[in-house]
């Protein structure tokens, strides 16, 4: 008890904090002079470039002709194929996401513990989130048959995303040269940038949640009877009708368009506020300028829209689903 | 910034790729992603549930344990208090029994050593008297003696044994001898 009623030793007379105590970092300071600096470099760059290449513009040959176009880099160039089967960046994205996700997940089943590290920890928060989603829009039934789907759309989406802002030597259009080989050039690509992604997983959710409202409702009638909000009478019906026959079908391209545009527009701004568009201009202190922008973009890209559109993903899917089998 | 602008190829026929979806790549999608929810369906999310349920399981067994510890720690205080309180009773009553016994002591010594003391003073006072006795007659002895000698050398003549007692008493009746008694010879 005395131990526990004894007086806080009193500071000490210069302020400084007793030993013992974690020091506070001299963040403020450092960060004001790490953005100072960073600012004045940035603009000594722009001022040399101007300065040295003027505001002309010096496009290259490739750029001049029109071989380069800042699309061609989200083109799939068929690699290699087997047969039928064709083999592009697209594929390999995707299998890489798949392995990715396969190689994670399995590593982190095999090593759970009472006492999670993080990657456990993280883990176990993604299972929690998903199962939460499963069980918050289905019964316990759909909830059990859907995990799986909802759970996998959502890590299989996010890694497709992440690994979509790693540069790798993918762009076998625009090649460089390198002690005389012709290598490819270094690209951000996601597999979801191409339609083809994003689409065939919409049509699968599509699918499932039109079969569960089809066995729900009990035929084709039911099925289009429970499009209807309840409620509804009158002469207005059949434009109600009309209007959420279109709504139900639009969820496939909202879906699907969500996912596709987010990620394309954004390698987009990324690549255009890289450097791209100082290409495209032929201005060395274009790319010198936006490149910040480009930066920013790519952060706010790779932290926040990556796991949003996953988890937006998944959490419709869930909803769709749980719509589909709810009586109106 | 604009001239410069307006110097970018417009890639609108190759650009139709982009809104055209792949449909091999679609395939390749859908064949991956199958295999991908089969695996993690039948070897990771079990596992998963399994070691959250097993979590859920230890953490409502360690509340039963704290309950259950809880309870029996509280039954321990509960019997110590009522232990403290008993054996506090049996102090106080130790205490008053040992106080009394003590105060009991003491009037038995006191009232030994009245006793004791009047004892004594009793005995003491029977010596006393004794030994007073025995000086008085010591001195009659002696008084008895010097006045037989003195009677001799008065009438010149030995005194027989009946004279002898008669004068002594006769010479002690004369004398008062409770003064050296202290009143009581």
């Amino acid at each position: 008890m005395s131990a526990l009623a004894a007086p806080a030793p009193a500071s000490t007379p210069g302020g400084s904090p007793p030993p013992g105590d974690v020091q506070p970092k001299p963040t403020a300071n450092s960060r004001r002079r790490i953005i100072l600096g960073l600012t004045g470099f940035w603009l000594v760059g722009l001022i040399f470039f101007i300065g040295v290449l003027g505001f002309g513009s010096h496009k290259a040959l490739d750029v001049r002709n029109g071989t380069f176009t800042p699309t061609n880099e989200f083109k799939l160039d068929t690699w290699f194929s087997v047969g039928p089967v064709n083999f592009n960046k697209g594929v390999l994205y995707v299998i890489l996401a798949a392995v990715i996700t396969l190689w994670l997940m399995i590593y982190a089943a095999r090593r759970l513990k009472q006492r999670p590290g993080r990657l456990q920890a993280a883990i176990e928060m993604f299972y929690g989130m998903t199962s939460g989603m499963a069980r918050e829009n289905l019964d316990t039934t759909l909830s059990r048959k859907y995990f799986p789907l909802i759970a996998t759309l959502f890590i299989f989406i996010l890694v497709s995303n992440l690994i979509g802002y790693i540069p790798l030597p993918v762009n076998t259009l625009d090649k460089f040269s390198l002690f005389g080989a012709r290598l490819p050039s270094f690209q951000i690509y996601a597999a979801d940038t191409n339609l083809a992604f994003p689409l065939i997983l919409s049509l699968l959710v599509f699918f499932l949640f039109s079969w569960e409202r089809l066995k729900a409702h009990h035929g084709p009638i039911g099925f289009l009877k429970s499009l209807l909000p309840s409620g509804i009478e009158g002469p207005i019906k059949p434009m109600i009708f009309v209007i959420e026959v279109l709504s139900y079908f639009l969820r496939l391209i909202s879906l699907t368009v969500r996912l596709w545009a987010n990620l394309l527009a954004g390698h987009m701004l990324i690549a255009f506020m890289g450097g791209e568009l100082g290409v495209l201009v032929g201005s060395a202190w274009v790319q010198w300028l936006l490149f910040p922008a480009g930066i920013i973009i790519y952060l706010f890209e790779a932290v926040l829209i990556a796991a949003l559109q996953a988890f937006i993903f998944a959490i419709l899917t869930a909803i769709y689903l749980g719509d589909a089998v709810a009586s109106h | 910034m604009a001239p410069a602008a307006a110097h970018i190829p417009v890639a609108a026929a190759s650009g139709s790729f982009l809104i055209l979806p792949n449909i091999g790549l679609m395939v390749w999608v859908l064949v991956i992603f199958g295999i991908v929810m089969y695996v993690l369906s039948r070897s990771v999310f079990p596992q998963i549930n399994a070691m959250l349920d097993r979590r859920a399981q230890m953490i409502s067994n360690e509340i039963d344990s704290a309950e259950s510890l809880r309870k029996e720690a509280q039954e321990v205080l509960d019997e110590y208090r009522q232990r403290l309180a008993e054996a506090r009773t049996q102090a106080d009553e130790i205490v008053t029994r040992a106080r009394q016994a003590g105060e009991a002591h003491q009037k038995e010594a006191v009232e030994s050593a009245r006793a004791e003391r009047e004892r004594l003073l009793q005995q003491t006072r029977r010596d006393v008297e004794a030994e007073t006795r025995r000086a008085i007659d010591e001195i009659r002895r002696e008084v008895a003696d010097l006045t037989v000698l003195a009677t001799e050398k008065v009438t010149r003549k030995t005194l027989t044994d009946a004279d002898q007692r008669r004068l002594v008493e006769e010479a002690l009746s004369d004398l008062d001898f409770s003064v050296l008694g202290g009143g009581e010879g």
